[in-house]
């Protein structure tokens, strides 16, 4: 990094299943005003705003342009980006760019989804290539269904671990008060939920939430002068994969895939040798229950085919030695455009012991974030309480 | 004071598009609708097949030259059988549920496609490794589309192999 | 071997719905119930806003309820075209004369149709009044269209 970045404050909306209340706008000023408020800075200091959602989700293109006065954006200058549900990452990444090259000071990180508003199946289906995919567009669910098939008939695992991670995301997502869904589930009740496509069921997968997260992140100096627990950016890395090709669905796969390459460069960055000792907490990106147990694999949390039995021995719990999404994670919480920053920002409010009731019991320095798009690209972030070590 | 109205005002927006599919993908099309075949390319580096045809292979980053002519047959690489009614969004119409689909490696590629599955839509008669023929449509039926697939059929005497040996039963007191 | 150019027609279809929101949602009951167009007053900046909204643009004060304001329905014509091209997005069938009208009362201007009126006579400052539908829905065209003050 050519200068150090921070995060210095934050905020997000208690997400829902309905904001019928609020437009898109009044969403997205919720969580700016609380980041703002959390920061303890005013909306004349912010130097840049940067915002994202799914693009289109709500039938609206190019929502920076009229949300101008919520977001704050008013005379700024700023992006808006489109990465499809790693979005929220990005901007934090993108964010993270603007303050690392010296050319701003404050930036106003914004993620939002208000998923009501919108024709989601048919919207999605437009991300599938017209020409080889959109005729078979079988929806995230079948994405990570066929996922599913793939890991169970590579290492004989059952629908009861997929179960296990559906309940421990919903009971930490009770100690959330942010969260949507908070809900007092047993591994029973997941599995009599109604199947959506084979083995993934209603409660093994994310809902669609209406929410917004807002993030400041700052240089060193002003983070030394205004923040009493910043939190450092330390690393980052995203990758691209190629369309078309099986990837993550396909979890015996040798081709260097994305979370995979990402994962091994940012580690390379940090000189982590061993993932699982040298981060106390991580918040990873998983719209399914499959996906976490890949996730633990693709990070090197554990051996390739045992992501399984690190649910099963209770191995990632908050109270467990490698906590993972102590704050519901996505399962409890998708409002896409949101998710992937509330990634980072729950990992931030972990390393400033800030979560209450969802906070691991051991002390936290560092964090380790990851995100997923759809459009087969990650963004992974490593946070620290320590500018440098 | 009884609760303010909150208005909300519905959209629909109903675009057409019309895309070039270019030389490869144009290829690709043009023969399985005329042909009734597959086609592949291969990379000159790793010797990776690619389908659909591309013009670069993205990991080495050299030209793709060598045009493979596939078969019709291939293995299953993943599967779902869906609940949900899905649209195909090219037709309008939806696949009435259960169905199943997957994706399948046809022999020779390294890339798989995603199609219907015909066959009972039940876990006992899929599994990944599956063998599988391409069901196509009558050529005056095709159009150059991957819907010129019907769908992908078993082929014949194929028995669901045995599951991986079971392992101590997991504890779910929690 | 060479091939014809491949092309493929496809559409995509979605429907949405957008929620006024709470300064939004009291803009369009005004309308349908009321025939009354409603703004919003920033008491920082001393300006009118017309959409009303729950934020200042410029100086980033919360908007409330109590901030909003009766404007028009007279105003004065700002900038004006006629549009002869058809386009299925439009809401009325070409050529249709628009322009920017602002509303007494409000600092920021208020796209709409104009009608009765001769093309020829429109110039920026000319007077005009809101018409109402008679079927209102609290949506924007609620107002019919503009016309000028006799």
């Amino acid at each position: 990094m050519k200068r150090n970045v921070a995060i210095i404050g934050g905020g997000q909306t208690r997400h829902a299943a309905r904001r019928h209340d609020v437009n898109q706008v009044e969403l997205v000023n919720e969580a700016v005003r609380a980041a703002l408020e959390d920061a303890r800075m005013t909306m004349e200091e912010i130097d840049t705003v940067l915002l994202g959602n799914m693009e289109f989700f709500e039938g609206c293109h190019m929502t920076d342009c009229w949300m101008a006065d919520g977001s704050g954006a008013y005379g700024k200058p700023g992006l808006k980006i489109t990465t499809g549900g790693t979005v929220g990452a990005t901007i934090v990444c993108a964010g993270a760019h603007h303050v690392a090259s010296g050319l701003f000071d404050k930036v106003l990180c914004i993620g939002f989804e208000k998923q009501e508003e919108g024709d989601t199946g048919a919207i999605l289906s437009g991300v599938a290539h017209p020409l080889y995919g959109r005729s078979m567009a079988g929806a995230a669910v079948g994405y990570f269904a066929m996922m599913a098939t793939s890991y169970m008939a590579a290492w004989g695992a059952r629908e009861i671990h997929s179960a296990m991670v559906a309940v421990k995301a919903r009971q930490n997502a009770r100690k959330n008060p942010y969260a949507h869904l908070k809900l007092d589930i047993t591994i029973q009740d997941v599995l009599n939920s109604r199947m959506l496509a084979y083995p993934i069921r209603m409660l093994d997968m994310c809902p669609a939430s209406n929410g917004a997260c807002a993030m400041i992140l700052a240089d060193e100096k002003t983070a030394r002068d205004r923040c009493e627990k910043p939190v450092w950016i330390r690393a980052m890395d995203s990758a691209h994969n190629e369309q078309f090709e099986l990837d993550w669905r396909d979890v015996t796969t040798q081709k260097p895939i994305f979370s995979k390459v990402s994962a091994a460069r940012l580690y390379r960055k940090l000189g982590v040798e061993r993932p699982a000792d040298y981060f106390d907490v991580f918040e990873i990106y998983e719209p399914a229950t499959w996906a976490e147990m890949v996730w633990y694999e693709n990070l090197g949390l554990c051996e390739p085919g045992e992501g399984f039995r690190m649910i099963e021995k209770g191995m990632t719990e908050i109270e467990g030695p490698i906590p993972v999404n102590p704050s519901g994670g996505v399962l409890s919480t998708n409002c896409i455009g949101a998710s992937a920053m509330l990634r980072v920002w729950e990992a931030a409010l972990q390393i400033r012991g800030d979560a209450g009731e969802h906070q691991v019991p051991k002390p936290v320095r560092r964090a380790l974030t990851t995100a997923y798009g759809g459009t087969n690209w990650t963004v992974l972030m490593a946070l620290s309480a320590a500018a440098r070590d | 004071m009884p609760e303010p109205e909150l208005i909300e005002i519905p959209m629909t927006v109903d675009v057409p598009y019309r895309f070039s599919a270019g030389h490869f993908m144009g290829r690709f099309l043009t023969e399985l609708r005329d042909n009734g075949t597959f086609f592949g390319i291969r990379c000159p580096r790793c010797g990776r097949v690619q389908m659909p045809p591309r013009v670069v292979c993205a990991v080495c980053h050299v030209p793709n030259t060598d045009w493979v002519k596939l078969g019709l047959e291939g293995t299953l690489a993943g599967f779902t059988i869906m609940y949900l009614p899905l649209t195909d969004p090219t037709t309008g119409k939806p696949h009435e549920p259960p169905f199943a689909y997957g994706s399948v490696r046809l022999d020779g590629s390294d890339s798989v496609v995603d199609h219907l599955l015909h066959v009972t839509p039940e876990v006992a008669h899929i599994w990944v490794g599956m063998r599988l023929r391409a069901v196509l449509r009558p050529q005056k039926d095709r159009i150059g589309d991957l819907s010129d697939i019907r769908y992908f059929e078993p082929l014949e005497n194929q028995q669901k192999p045995e599951p991986k040996p079971s392992r101590k039963e997991p504890s779910d007191a929690r | 071997m060479p091939v014809e150019p491949f092309l493929v027609d496809q559409r995509i279809t979605a429907q949405s719905r957008y929620f006024a929101g709470k300064t939004g949602s009291r803009f369009f009951t005004a309308l349908r119930d009321h025939k009354k167009i409603l703004g919003v007053r920033c008491a920082a900046c001393n300006q009118v806003l017309w959409p009303p909204r729950s934020t200042c643009f410029k100086c980033f004060s919360p908007l409330s309820d109590s901030d909003l304001v009766e404007i028009g329905p007279h105003g004065t014509l700002l900038t004006f075209t006629r549009v002869h091209y058809r386009e299925a997005v439009h809401p009325k069938k070409a050529p249709f004369i628009y322009g920017i009208i602002a509303l007494d009362g409000a600092d920021t201007g208020m796209a709409h149709f104009l009608d009765q009126v001769d093309f020829e006579t429109l110039a920026p400052g000319l007077r005009v009044t809101a018409v109402f539908a008679e079927k209102r829905n609290a949506d924007i065209l609620d107002i019919a269209y503009f016309k000028p003050l006799p």
